[in-house]
């Protein structure tokens, strides 16, 4: 069954049985994953073509290796940002791209709603790779998986994410996916990059890490953006990581054997303590192999066609 | 000579909303009455020849006159110039227009601003009047020779589209503006406050991911503008205000009688933060659409008279700048042409304002403020009137805008309520929606 949309843009406008359905089908893929021979034929002859405004390694490398198990061509066009007036526009990029006739575009970009935008001019599916703040619907999908995996059914569990909530886009599509999946989500993180606003997302928000932690079930680090000390939104790395970071005497309070996770790269020392890291409860590895699991289900899921090759 | 009869007059400055009739002759309003006869009127035009209008169910007001469009011209012609941006005024009601400075270059001599008056007149359609920068260059350092740009025509002084951040510069404009009486318009924005924002900070911000501008990024130059004019006794008129706390700033030195007035645009009156859609650049525009509170605060200021007109901030973009993602596209709704009309839907329709506060805000008071002409249908004054028809329904699209610009959030939708004749000076210069 191919999933009933055109593009995967966000988890906020998904429904739970969509979600369902990707995390069935990436279980499948995990499978195929692990096999010492990974190759299918599923998607020979379609295109898949990366488009990354923002650098990323391991997202661009996690699409790249998805598509290519399933069989498909991928094409990478890493495009150096500058500043917005230099250079070709967005909107002539996927006039040239969709005269291209690829069949799915991954694309990462640094403005909000600009994989939505991308959409609406392709005839080609769109998978947002991350635009911006605003979402980061595979990251949230792997990080979910993970979840399962680890702890059978989510209903009821609790999830604290913390960090720097007001920036992130793994946050939002986090708390997209896991409140529908009936998840109780608190985001924490100081007053200046947790603030009011996001109550909007309508999760728990504190500024108090210690006080939520009892009875956490996963404990996910955001990744900080160092430089964000200099435009003032915190003082210092120091006061950050005591107020923040997760290091194995805190993760002591949540009482029971809590699971971390992090979207990466890690600041070690900041957000986690290496400790923390290289610890059991840590399933940042798995998150890693999970998300290529995950992609290839969602690749396959918008332009698989009808064969059922994985069933 | 023209006679329209039986036609619902709406001028506040005569306290007038009710049937008339009214003659113009010459370019000028000759008589307006409830009871003018066949005969009265014979004798008034003395066998010259008469062109009846039968106004029933339409209704006649002064011509708009819009204090705060930008045109574009000189420097950014592919967005709109004067003669385009005239035609649109026209089209959507208004008969004067204050050009804004920040063009390229700006109009800080009065060698410039005596251009764009020039190319006002010769367009031909509403009056086009020039607003000179404060400050050399508009880099807020040093004043413009404002009693020299008097002279050219300028009406106003203002950095419109960027704010005076050093405030002992705002406190001399307000001290040295003096000397011409004319006004400084202030456009209230702290940069550091606004920093590279996109939309008014709060939930839709947080939700959507897009960097929020806080409110007090308004406030806290409106506070700073209100006490500097309060002390200099120079005369500050605010630009498109948008929050509440700058509503309960002005209703307060409004009440110590600090010379201030201030305009809200029509979209702060219909559309809030939460009508923001990702990829809907339309409606991305600056200072930023606020909360539903916030709404609620500015029409209750126009209600009351704390806000003393509306003004459009006409800011036409080419659809190239307009189709990016909502980051990179330029900030500024383009509504010379449908801003009447979807006050009248929004607003009028559905009771929060009445006819007559529309057009005192929208013609008599910016006449009064801006010492114009115009605002007013007393017999001699020039007749730029805009005769309304509140059924004519139409559809918004590029065809039918006459706008350089496609930059509006009702493109595609149907408005109702349309300018169906507008007269400049007496002269017809729009029939039917279709210019002259």
């Amino acid at each position: 069954m191919k999933l009933q949309r055109k593009d995967v843009l966000g988890l906020e406008e998904m429904d739970v049985e969509e979600i369902r359905q990707i995390l069935q089908t990436a279980k499948v893929m995990k499978g195929i994953l692990m096999r010492p021979i990974k190759k299918l034929p599923t998607l020979k002859g379609k295109s898949v073509v990366n488009l990354f405004y923002e650098a990323s390694t391991r997202t661009r490398t996690s699409f790249e290796m998805a598509a290519k198990v399933l069989g498909a061509d991928t094409t990478s066009i890493a495009v150096a940002q500058s500043s917005v007036s230099k250079g070709e526009s967005l909107y002539d990029t996927a006039k040239t791209i969709q005269a291209m006739r690829a069949d799915l575009v991954i694309l990462r970009h640094s403005s909000s709603g600009s994989a939505s935008f991308l959409a609406d001019i392709l005839d080609a599916g769109v998978i947002n790779a991350g635009d911006g703040q605003h979402e980061h619907p595979t990251q949230a999908l792997l990080d979910i998986f993970t979840m399962e995996e680890k702890l059978g059914d989510l209903e009821g569990k609790n999830v604290v994410i913390v960090g720097d909530v007001l920036h992130s886009r793994v946050a939002r599509s986090n708390v997209w996916g896991l409140r529908k999946l009936g998840v109780n989500v608190t985001l924490v993180g100081p007053p200046t990059l947790a603030p009011a606003e996001m109550g909007g997302l309508g999760v728990k928000l504190t500024h108090d890490l210690d006080s939520v932690l009892p009875g956490a079930d996963v404990v996910m680090a955001l990744r900080l953006q160092l430089e964000r000390q200099k435009s003032g939104l915190f003082p210092s790395l120091r006061e950050y990581s005591h107020l923040y970071g997760l290091t194995s005497e805190r993760l002591k309070k949540t009482g029971k054997q809590s699971v971390v996770m992090h979207p990466g790269p890690m600041n070690r020392g900041v957000e986690i303590s290496d400790e923390v890291a290289d610890s059991a409860q840590a399933l940042i590895e798995r998150q890693v192999t999970n998300g290529v699991a995950i992609r290839m289900a969602l690749i396959y899921l918008l332009i698989g066609g009808s064969a059922n090759v994985v069933a | 000579m023209l006679w329209l009869k039986d036609v619902w007059v709406v001028d506040p400055s005569q306290k007038l909303a009710s049937a008339q009739s009214v003659l113009v002759k010459e370019g000028k309003i000759l008589a307006i009455s409830s009871s003018l006869t066949d005969e009265e009127v014979q004798f008034k035009v003395q066998g010259e020849a008469i062109e009846t209008i039968d106004g029933q169910g339409k209704l006649l007001f002064p011509g708009l006159i819009d204090v705060h469009t930008h045109l574009r011209e000189p420097g950014q012609e592919d967005k709109e110039d004067i003669l385009s941006g005239s035609r649109a005024a026209v089209r959507g009601g208004f008969t004067t227009i204050l050009a804004m400075a920040n063009t390229q270059p700006v109009i800080d001599k009065r060698a410039l601003a005596e251009f764009v008056r020039l190319q006002g007149e010769r367009a031909g359609y509403a009056h086009v009047l020039p607003i000179g920068t404060v400050t050399k260059g508009m880099q807020g350092e040093e004043l413009v020779e404002m009693a020299d740009m008097k002279e050219g025509g300028v009406v106003a002084f203002s950095d419109d589209g960027k704010n005076i951040q050093n405030a002992e510069v705002m406190r001399l404009a307000l001290e040295y503006v003096k000397l011409t009486g004319l006004p400084i318009i202030s456009h209230c924005e702290d940069n550091y406050l606004a920093g590279d924002g996109l939309m008014r900070r709060g939930r839709a911000s947080g939700r959507m991911g897009l960097k929020g501008i806080p409110a007090s990024a308004e406030s806290v130059i409106v506070a700073r503008d209100l006490i500097l004019t309060e002390e200099t006794g120079g005369k500050l008129h605010l630009a498109h205000i948008s929050t509440a706390e700058s509503v309960e700033l002005i209703r307060r030195a409004k009440a110590r009688g600090v010379n201030v007035t201030a305009e809200v645009n029509p979209h702060h009156l219909i559309f809030c933060d939460e009508d923001i859609h990702l990829t809907d650049t339309a409606l991305k525009v600056n200072p930023p659409l606020a909360s539903q509170e916030d709404r609620a605060a500015l029409i209750e200021g126009l209600q009351d008279g704390t806000i003393d007109m509306i003004a459009t901030d006409h800011a036409p973009h080419t659809q190239a700048e307009k189709a990016r993602p909502f980051a990179e596209a330029p900030f500024g709704i383009a509504s010379l042409e449908t801003a009447l009309s979807a006050v009248y839907q929004y607003l009028v329709l559905t009771g929060k304002l009445s006819w007559e506060r529309v057009i005192e805000a929208w013609s008599y008071s910016p006449a009064e403020r801006f010492g114009l002409k115009g605002g007013t249908l007393k017999p001699g004054t020039p007749a730029d009137m805009v005769l309304f028809d509140p059924g004519y329904k139409e559809v918004i699209e590029p065809s039918n805008l006459v706008s350089k610009a496609r930059n509006t959030p009702f493109l595609g939708k149907t408005l109702q309520g349309f300018p169906v004749m507008v007269w400049v000076e007496g002269r017809l210069v729009q029939r039917n929606r279709m210019l002259l």
